[in-house]
């Protein structure tokens, strides 16, 4: 090619450009062959496999990516709260520190303080939430100085105090004292019953 | 991409975002106990995580609220609740170690309870496998003993001691709670504790044996 003058190669070009016509009846005897092949079905997921260029707008593409997160995080809320549904449904049921909601069997248990000079006993333990102010857990006052309360209290040990006009923490004299220093403020311990499984 | 397409994507993601900002505030309030209201917002917030550790790791939570709310009601100040609530929570696991998986809630906080009171770990073990040995499911008795023991002075050796030496003769829920009742008795009495705790252990032993 590089031996042929300038003047050859345009004319080479000039005849390759030129279109080239074929007669209808050539046209339609090619498609007729084709027609008579036998049909290439695609399969569904051939068609879903096959490899294609999308083209999407940045705002369509940023919606979908919102949406991958929002059902992402969602499912990973879903599992965890799931699994943290069945870890505390299995440990509330059991649990034997009960406060006033809790479940489990109750027996009624008289606390008493000797306290002359008070005005007002209120009971608090691990059964009610360390909350005295229910009147349910109000101590009466029964003369010469003598305070007295019944209440329900679930089976089990149990730590308590008796709280006395509101400011002064009282351990109950007539039962142990629990090793708990945590602070700084003795309980008593009770044991209420003696339900336990046995097999 | 049509329009109304483009709006349906829009909405569909618009309702799982609101879906998810549910979820969030569903399950932030459930995890929270609204108890620990009563806590000052730091405190609260640290020993909220504490509750939510144990809860991940399946301990019992109640113990854990309940040493805040003790704290709280008590007036103490916020890095003592805290510090009361880890070393619960630090309990509450090395029972469940001693103890195994398969513990109940009660056993575990009963547990933590005997370690707190002085019971090693390893007397712990033991205590389980004796039990289940000699037939009891559940070791939240023998240990709601020891805790008692403890509490009336009696020495956590000795105490260690004389509920293995139950938990070996096989005592029933009656046999403990009579065996406490005495225990309490002697004492009330003017009898020396630990000394109580070991004759009326050897005179339950002796008469679960006859049976």
């Amino acid at each position: 090619m590089r031996n042929l003058p300038e003047s050859w190669i345009h004319r080479i070009a000039a005849e390759l450009r030129r279109p080239v016509r074929l007669d209808e009846e050539f046209d339609r005897g090619v498609m007729d062959a084709v027609r008579a092949m036998p049909r290439h079905r695609q399969r569904p997921w051939t068609r879903m496999l096959r490899a294609r260029t999308i083209t999407v707008s940045p705002v369509v593409s940023g919606i979908a990516a919102a949406l991958l997160l929002a059902v992402a995080l969602s499912a990973g809320h879903f599992i965890s709260a799931v699994r943290a549904n069945r870890a505390t449904g299995r440990i509330d049921v059991a649990t034997d520190r009960s406060g006033g909601t809790k479940p489990g069997p109750r027996r009624s248990v008289q606390f008493v303080l000797v306290a002359p000079t008070a005005r007002k006993v209120q009971l608090v333990g691990d059964f009610n939430d360390w909350d005295g102010s229910h009147q349910e857990y109000h101590a009466q006052h029964r003369g010469g100085g003598v305070w007295s309360v019944t209440a329900a209290i679930p089976e089990g040990h149990h730590r308590y105090s008796f709280v006395v006009d509101d400011s002064l923490w009282v351990a109950d004299p007539s039962a142990p004292r629990v090793l708990d220093d945590d602070y700084g403020v003795p309980n008593s311990a009770i044991v209420v019953g003696g339900g336990d499984a046995t097999q | 991409m049509s329009r109304a397409i483009r709006v349906s994507v829009a909405l569909v993601s618009l309702s799982c975002l609101g879906q998810l900002v549910a979820w969030r505030a569903a399950f932030g309030q459930r995890g929270a106990d609204v108890r620990l209201a009563r806590l000052d917002s730091t405190t609260r917030i640290v020993v909220a995580a504490v509750v939510d550790s144990a809860r991940k790791t399946r301990l019992p939570t109640e113990p854990l609220v309940d040493k805040a709310l003790e704290g709280a009601q008590k007036g103490a100040d916020g890095s003592r609740i805290v510090t009361a609530v880890r070393g619960l929570y630090a309990e509450l696991r090395s029972a469940r170690a001693a103890l195994g998986t398969g513990a109940a809630a009660e056993e575990i906080n009963a547990g933590a309870n005997a370690l707190h009171g002085g019971m090693p770990m390893r007397t712990l073990s033991q205590l389980r496998s004796v039990s289940q040995h000699a037939g009891r499911a559940r070791v939240t008795l023998p240990l709601t003993v020891y805790t008692d023991l403890i509490a009336r002075a009696v020495p956590p050796a000795v105490a260690s001691d004389v509920v293995l030496s139950l938990a070996r003769a096989g005592l029933r829920d009656g046999d403990y709670a009579m065996f406490q009742r005495n225990v309490r008795l002697d004492i009330e009495n003017g009898a020396d504790a630990a000394t109580a705790a070991q004759t009326r252990a050897r005179g339950a032993a002796l008469r679960n044996v006859g049976r």
